[in-house]
C-alpha cells in the first residue's frame, strides 16, 4: 500500500500542470458551448482534473469524494436535461436522439453558419478572464499553495462569475456556481482540511444542483403548458 | 434526557418532512406549520436555561454545549432571543401564508430553513455556520420559485450574490486565527476587515450588490420574499454580530463604523429614490426592504450600545411591514393574471379589499409612518442620531417619504376605476368561509403592527436587553 501510496503522488506531481490545462480547457468549454452533451462532458471531466489537484494537498481518498460529488452532480444534471426534453418532445419539438444524428448536426451546423455570436463573445471573454487569472497569480501570492494550482483557483472562480454574469438558464448558471465553488473549494482544502468542512462544501454543491434542476424541469414544464395553451 | 438544543434542529427537519407529505390538506399543513412554529418559539425563551424540565413524562434540559459530529452547538441567551424571533416571524408569515399561499413550498422549505439558521447561530466555531447559512440560502431557491411560471431570476439573483460571499467569510476565520498568532502582521487584519465588509455587503443587498433584493420581490413568490427578508435576512444579521463578537479586532478596526453607516445611507437614498418611482409593488416592496435594511445600518454604524439597540430593534418589527404588503401582494396577485403590473392592478382594491389593506399598511410600515410597527425603531433613531448627523436623519426621512410615495401610487392604481374587461365585486378568497378567514388574518396582522406602533414597549425591552448581552460595542 505504502508503494501505492508513493506511486500515486509521483503521478500527481507530474499531472499538476496538465490538470490545471485540462482545468483551462473544460472551463473555457463550458463558457463557450451551449451544448447541454458537450458541456456535462466538459463538466465531469473538470471535476476530475481538480480531484487530481486536490491530491496535492488532501489525501486520495478526500479528492476521490469530491470527485465522486462532482459525478453525481453531472448525473443529475443529465436525468434533468433528459426529464426537460421528454417535456419539451410532449409539445411537439423535434429531439436528436442518436448520438451520430447528434454529431453531424453539429458538424453540419458548424459548416454552414460557422461560429454564433454569442460563442465568439463567450471566447472573448473567457480569454481576458484567463489573461486576468493568470495576472492574478503574480499579483494576489498566496504562499500556502503553488502556483500551477492557484492559477487553477483563479481560473474556476472567475469562468464561474463569467458564466453566472452570461446566462439564465439555471442549469448552466448552476454550472457556473459549481465552477465558481470548485474554484474556491480548491483553494481552502489546502487550508482547512477537515471532513466536516468538505461534507458542508459538498452539500452546498448538492443542494445548489438540486435547485438548478428543480427550475430546469418548471421551465421545460411551463414552456410546455404554454405551447399545448 | 432530551438535550432541548437538539429540539430546534431535528424537529423541524422532521416537520418539513411530514408538511410536505401533507400538503393536499391545505388547512392542516398550515396550522401544524403555525402550531409548531410559535410553541417552538415560545419554547426557547420560557424554558429556564441550564435546568431540566419535564414535559410530557420526558426530562429536557436546555442550555450548555453539546457535540454534534464533533462540532460545539452552544446555546447562550443571544442565541435564544435569535432563534426565537427566526421562528415567531416564521409563525406569523406561514399564517399569513395559509389564505393566500396554502399549497406553497413555502411550509415544508420554512421548516428546513429554520432548523438550518438554528443550527449556525449554535454552533461554534463560526466557519461552520457560515456553510449552514450557504445550505440554506441555496435551499429557499424551492420556496421561492412559483410554480405556475417558468424560473424567475430572483432566486438565482439571491443565490448567485451570496455564493460569492461564500469564499470571504470562510478566509476571515483563517486569516483571524494567523492575526492572533502574529499581531504586527496589520495586512491580515487588513484583508479581514475588507472581506468582512464585502460579503456582508453582498449577504445584506447592500449598494450596489442589492439587485437581487427587487428581483426577489418582484419574481419569487411573495411570502417566500417576505420569509428571506425578515427570518433569512435576520439569522445573517446575527451572524454579522457573532462575527463582530468573536473578533474585536474587526469591530474596532478603524473607519469600519463609518463605513457600515455610508453604506447604510447609500442604500437609504437608493432605495428612497427608486421606490418613488416604482410602479411595479413587488419591485416597491423590494425597495421599501432595501431602506429598512439601510436603517439598521445606519444604526449600527452608530457605533454604541444604543445604536445596537435601535439596529435590533429595526430587525425585529421589520417583519410586521413586510410580511403585510407580501401578503397583500400574494392576495393581488392571485386576482390578476398579470401579476403586479399596473395595469393589472387597476381598481383591484374592490375586488380583493383586504389584500389591498394589508400592502397599504405594510408599505407604511416599512416606511416608518407614525403609527405603524416600523416608526418605533425610526422615530427613536432619529432622536438618537439628530444631535451628531442631521444630515443623515435628513436623508432617512426623505427615503421614507420616497416609500410613501411609491405605495401612494400603488394605492391611486389599486383604487382607480377597474379594466372593462374585469368584473368588479367580491372575487378574494375562494369563498365566504375564506374570505372571513382573510379578513381575520390581515386585520389581526394590522392590528399587531398597529400595536406595536402604539405600544413600543412591547418590543423595545427586548431589543435592549439583546444589546447588552454584546459586549463588542462600548456602553
Amino acid at each position: 500500500m505504502p508503494l501505492l501510496n508513493d506511486l500515486l503522488t509521483r503521478i500527481v506531481s507530474f499531472a499538476a500542470m496538465p490538470a490545471v490545462i485540462g482545468v483551462f480547457v473544460t472551463a473555457g468549454l463550458l463558457v463557450v458551448s451551449r451544448d447541454w452533451r458537450l458541456n456535462l462532458i466538459a463538466l465531469a471531466v473538470q471535476y476530475f482534473f481538480v480531484a487530481v489537484l486536490m491530491t496535492q494537498v488532501v489525501r486520495l481518498e478526500m479528492a476521490a469524494v469530491k470527485a465522486l460529488i462532482g459525478w453525481l452532480i453531472c448525473l443529475a444534471f443529465y436525468l434533468t436535461e433528459q426529464q426537460a426534453k421528454s417535456l419539451t418532445r410532449a409539445s411537439g419539438e423535434r429531439s436528436d436522439l442518436s448520438l451520430q444524428g447528434w454529431f453531424s448536426a453539429r458538424l453540419e451546423g458548424w459548416r454552414r453558419q460557422g461560429i454564433s455570436v454569442r460563442a465568439a463573445f463567450g471566447f472573448m471573454a473567457a480569454t481576458v478572464v484567463s489573461i486576468a487569472a493568470y495576472a492574478a497569480v503574480s499579483a494576489v501570492p498566496i504562499s500556502q499553495v503553488s502556483e500551477e494550482f492557484l492559477l487553477a483557483c483563479y481560473l474556476l472562480g472567475g469562468m464561474g462569475i463569467l458564466l453566472l454574469g452570461l446566462s439564465q438558464d439555471p442549469l448552466r448558471v448552476g454550472v457556473g456556481m459549481l465552477m465558481f465553488l470548485s474554484g474556491f473549494d480548491l483553494f481552502y482544502v489546502a487550508l482547512e482540511p477537515s471532513l466536516v468542512v468538505t461534507g458542508l462544501l459538498g452539500s452546498i454543491s448538492f443542494v445548489i444542483a438540486l435547485g438548478m434542476a428543480y427550475l430546469k424541469t418548471i421551465q421545460a414544464a411551463t414552456s410546455d403548458e404554454e405551447t399545448v395553451g | 434526557m432530551i438535550a432541548g438544543l437538539l429540539l430546534f434542529l431535528v424537529l423541524p427537519l422532521a416537520l418539513a418532512g411530514v408538511v410536505y407529505t401533507l400538503r393536499r390538506w391545505a388547512t392542516l399543513t398550515a396550522l401544524l406549520s403555525v402550531g409548531t412554529a410559535l410553541a417552538l418559539g415560545i419554547a426557547i425563551v420560557v424554558l429556564p436555561l441550564g435546568r431540566t424540565v419535564e414535559l410530557w413524562g420526558r426530562e429536557i434540559v436546555m442550555g450548555g454545549t453539546i457535540s454534534l459530529l464533533g462540532r460545539e452547538l452552544v446555546l447562550e441567551e443571544v442565541d435564544r432571543v435569535a432563534i426565537a424571533f427566526l421562528y415567531l416571524t416564521a409563525a406569523g408569515v406561514f399564517a399569513l401564508a395559509w389564505q393566500v399561499s396554502p399549497r406553497a413550498m413555502l411550509f415544508p422549505v420554512g421548516f428546513g430553513l429554520l432548523s438550518l439558521l438554528s443550527g449556525s447561530l449554535l454552533i461554534r466555531p463560526l466557519l461552520y455556520a457560515v456553510l449552514l447559512v450557504e445550505v440554506a440560502i441555496a435551499l429557499s431557491i424551492f420556496a421561492l420559485q412559483p410554480e405556475d411560471r417558468g424560473p424567475t431570476q430572483g432566486g438565482l439573483q439571491y443565490l448567485s450574490f451570496s455564493l460569492l460571499a461564500l469564499p470571504g467569510l470562510l478566509i476571515i476565520h483563517w486569516l483571524m486565527e494567523r492575526y492572533a498568532l502574529t499581531p504586527d502582521n496589520t495586512t491580515l487584519l487588513d484583508t479581514s476587515a475588507v472581506l468582512l465588509s464585502l460579503s456582508f455587503a453582498l449577504l445584506l443587498g447592500s449598494v450596489p450588490f442589492h439587485p437581487w433584493i427587487p428581483a426577489v420581490a418582484s419574481t419569487s413568490e411573495p411570502l417566500a420574499s417576505a420569509f428571506i427578508f425578515t427570518v433569512n435576512n435576520g439569522a445573517i444579521w446575527f451572524l454579522l454580530l457573532a462575527f463582530l463578537e468573536t473578533y474585536p479586532d474587526l469591530s474596532a478596526y478603524p473607519g469600519f463604523a463609518s463605513l457600515v453607516s455610508s453604506t447604510g445611507l447609500a442604500m437609504v437614498v437608493v432605495g428612497g429614490l427608486l421606490a418613488a418611482s416604482q410602479r411595479r409593488l413587488g419591485r416597491l416592496m423590494g425597495y421599501g426592504t432595501l431602506v429598512d435594511s439601510g436603517v439598521g445600518l445606519v444604526a449600527l454604524g452608530m457605533a454604541s450600545e444604543q445604536g445596537l439597540a435601535l439596529a435590533l430593534l429595526a430587525l425585529l418589527v421589520r417583519p410586521f411591514g413586510i410580511a403585510l404588503m407580501a401578503t397583500g401582494l400574494k392576495g393581488m396577485g392571485a386576482q390578476v393574471p398579470g401579476g403586479d403590473v399596473p395595469g393589472a392592478l387597476r381598481g383591484l382594491a374592490r375586488e380583493a379589499p383586504w389584500s389591498a389593506l394589508a400592502f397599504l399598511v405594510g408599505g407604511l410600515s416599512i416606511a416608518g409612518l407614525p403609527v405603524s410597527a416600523g416608526f418605533t425603531g425610526r422615530w427613536a433613531l432619529y432622536r438618537a442620531l439628530a444631535p451628531s448627523s442631521f444630515s443623515s436623519v435628513l436623508t432617512m426621512i426623505f427615503a421614507s417619504i420616497g416609500v410613501m410615495i411609491g405605495v401612494w401610487r400603488g394605492l391611486s392604481t389599486l383604487l382607480s376605476a377597474p379594466e372593462s374587461s374585469r368584473g368588479t365585486g367580491e372575487a378574494e378568497g375562494d369563498g365566504p368561509l375564506q374570505r372571513w378567514l382573510l379578513a381575520g388574518l390581515v386585520v389581526l396582522a394590522v392590528a399587531a403592527s398597529v400595536g406595536v406602533g402604539l405600544f413600543p414597549r412591547l418590543v423595545t425591552p427586548t431589543a435592549v436587553r439583546l444589546a447588552t448581552l454584546y459586549t463588542f460595542l462600548g456602553p
